[in-house]
């Protein structure tokens, strides 16, 4: 946190000649870009194109082959490097929303604080719970995650993300396991925590939320950045034929979201 | 055929034959079931009474009941007849199916299962009961064989008792370190290597994984009688090259210590698989979230995966208990004085092996199924996945018990063992 106080031009994350490939299917290659501080970038693009492994070489669930992920000045791909200690400081929200199935809803937020902050329990519950009511779950605290709808659970992940306090957060396509009819309550969560100032980097097929909530697209295609820039300027007058043809798709028929996931 | 029926048969009859629905949808209970318990109910009443029958006073009595078991037979053959005959229009026109006469049937029914129970409460249960009388007080080995099995059992009942409390003991004991070693295993066996990690860390991670393998390759691939044997000769091996007596070794490595590191040992490989496969079909996102909280490896095996891993293990762990049961019968090799040791030793003074070892396969079915039927509780309390056929253990062990061509050999083995164990009884 007072790290990107203090250095409000210096970079949360920046990605420098990333590459990341399995077996001989290279997925990243030379891959360069920086989030500053209270950006929100989204990441579209094809499915296959490697917008979710660069979202998880940013945390180091995948591990790049080269190349250099700065947090904070730190080069996370360096090696010895404490991953444990940096991913503290960055949240993530999955698609298939991953809750600890053998803890309830608040356990599952207090579970990561009060191991690696040692915090006591009883601030963590009042914190996680703070998180909870604004997820709008505050009444589910004790409930198993087993009983909560796919809307709820994503939210639930946002909370257990939020309670580590994080200064980034990263979503990878966090509505496309969702009912069409319950995407809109994990969207306004995200608007929510955007328009409170969190870093986020979000791989997302929502195209509305990408053009109207992110400070800057990043269009992926085929295992590089096609193009980045300005939501507006991408969405209206794309400057690559490849991101004219991807968005084409979209603006005509809206529900393409569910035939590419 | 089959097809000849779906084609001829009504839709109503969904294929299945007039005979086969018969049989299956009507009148199964009442009338077919009913009948069987007043037959059986029937060839009772025709076997020899034994000394202590309390219907042989009343002799009317169990006539009276012989003539309802077999007027209930000719009513519902009566019925079931019409029932073929009039298969179609059966509900509408039979007098059997009228309301008032279904709860006649019905009624008349618990009264045939009634008499059966009495009469099977007077000839089996009665009956063995005098036997078990003539048996106990009997001063010679009777001939017959139910005679002879409880006579024995009679007659070396403290050696049994000691056999059955020393099976239970091994399987209980042996299964408890196991979960725990095994978890120690496992534990071991599932680590990988980390980004964090120094050097000395990675290297002490392969070594454990590495020796996980090897021990469940070789503990699996070997049978537990060559185990026992190897472990409990190894023991006083070891013990006496450090220069105690043979006496004191034996207070110290007795042949029950020796069979408990045994099947301690050998079940630990088969527990360390059934928690792998457990931990391992627990949802890799699990990890995966827990890792992207800042949790290390080990917090987030031992707070997320394992939990639910052992969870999804209860089943088959608690199977390994009831394989312990049975399978301790192969210590005896090394004169643990377990319940087939037990059985050997009654065997062997009476020179009468069928009866004996028949009573020792009651008594482990006994203990099986009360270990079960416990387990099975307690699977239900932790709200683990239902419970599999606990009595199977051919998918999951490769050593069994004693059989074939080996029991020769075990056989002196015993009866050396069986010597010694005698002398210092």
């Amino acid at each position: 946190m007072a790290a990107s106080n203090t250095a409000g031009t210096e970079p949360v994350i920046r990605i420098g000649g990333l590459r990341k490939s399995f077996g001989d299917h290279v997925v990243l290659k030379n891959i360069d870009f920086d989030v500053m501080p209270g950006e929100v970038v989204t990441i579209i693009g094809a499915s296959g194109s490697g917008k979710s492994t660069l979202l998880r070489c940013i945390n180091l669930l995948e591990t790049p082959d080269s190349g250099h992920v700065w947090f904070h000045g730190q080069d996370l791909a360096a090696e010895h490097v404490d991953v444990n200690r940096l991913r503290e400081k960055i949240g993530m929200v999955f698609q298939g929303f991953n809750l600890f199935n053998n803890l309830n809803v608040l356990q599952n937020c207090t579970l990561a604080p009060v191991t690696l902050k040692k915090m006591g329990k009883a601030d963590a519950e009042a914190e996680a719970m703070r998180h909870l009511a604004e997820v709008g779950l505050a009444d589910f605290a004790k409930s198993p995650v087993t009983s909560l709808s796919g809307g709820q659970k994503q939210r639930v992940a946002i909370a257990r993300a939020l309670c580590m306090r994080p200064d980034l957060m990263l979503f990878d396509e966090p509505t496309s396991a969702l009912d069409p009819e319950i995407v809109g309550e994990v969207l306004s969560v995200m608007r929510d925590l955007a328009k409170d100032g969190m870093t986020m980097v979000v791989v997302t097929h929502e195209m509305e939320f990408a053009k109207n909530v992110s400070d800057k697209v990043v269009f992926m295609d085929q295992g590089v950045i096609a193009e980045q820039g300005d939501p507006q300027q991408i969405f209206t007058n794309p400057r690559m034929p490849r991101t004219r043809e991807f968005l084409s798709r979209y603006l005509e028929d809206k529900p393409a979201e569910v035939r590419e996931a | 055929m089959s097809t000849a029926q779906g084609a001829k048969g009504t839709p109503k009859e969904k294929g299945r034959g007039r005979l086969g629905s018969f049989l299956l949808e009507d009148h199964r209970y009442v009338l077919l079931g009913t009948s069987v318990v007043a037959a059986l109910g029937m060839w009772l009443s025709m076997q020899p009474r034994s000394a202590l029958s309390f219907l042989a006073p009343v002799y009317a009595l169990e006539v009276v009941m012989y003539y309802v078991l077999l007027a209930w037979l000719v009513v519902s053959a009566v019925a079931l007849v019409t029932k073929l005959v009039r298969w179609r229009d059966y509900a509408q026109t039979s007098p059997f199916a009228k309301p008032a006469a279904r709860r006649a049937e019905r009624l008349c029914s618990y009264v045939v299962w009634l008499f059966s129970a009495v009469l099977f409460l007077d000839r089996a249960v009665m009956g063995f009961v005098s036997v078990v009388q003539g048996a106990v007080s009997s001063n010679s080995n009777p001939k017959d064989f139910l005679s002879a099995m409880v006579y024995m059992v009679y007659k070396g009942r403290g050696i049994f008792a000691r056999g059955i409390a020393t099976t239970i003991e091994l399987a209980v004991f042996g299964t408890v370190i196991a979960f725990f070693l095994a978890l120690l295993l496992v534990f071991l066996r599932l680590q990988q290597v980390d980004r964090p990690d120094n050097d000395f860390v990675r290297f002490l991670k392969v070594v454990g994984c590495g020796f996980a393998k090897v021990y469940s390759a070789v503990v699996r691939g070997t049978p537990m009688m060559v185990q026992s044997l190897i472990i409990y000769f190894a023991g006083f091996a070891v013990l006496s090259g450090s220069g105690m007596s043979t006496n004191e070794i034996r207070a110290v490595w007795s042949t029950f210590v020796a069979g408990l590191v045994t099947i301690s040992l050998n079940s630990t490989a088969y527990m360390m698989e059934v928690l792998r496969g457990g931990i391992e079909a627990v949802d890799p996102g699990q990890t995966e979230a827990a890792r992207s909280l800042g949790l290390s490896q080990w917090q987030a095996m031992s707070k997320v995966v394992f939990p639910q891993g052992i969870k999804n293990s209860i089943p088959a762990l608690s199977n390994e208990l009831v394989i312990n049961i049975k399978d301790s019968s192969v210590l005896s090799v090394i004169g643990v004085f377990d319940l087939m040791f037990a059985t050997t030793t009654v065997a062997g003074i009476y020179y009468r092996q069928l009866e004996t070892y028949t009573a020792a396969a009651v008594c482990y079915l006994v203990l099986t199924m009360i270990a079960s039927k416990l387990l099975s509780m307690l699977a239900v309390r932790l709200d683990a996945p239902a419970m599999g056929p606990a009595l199977s253990s051919s998918e999951v062990k490769v050593t069994t018990g004693v059989a074939g061509s080996a029991s020769q050999t075990i056989k002196t083995e015993i009866e050396s063992a069986q010597t010694q164990h005698r002398g210092g009884m």
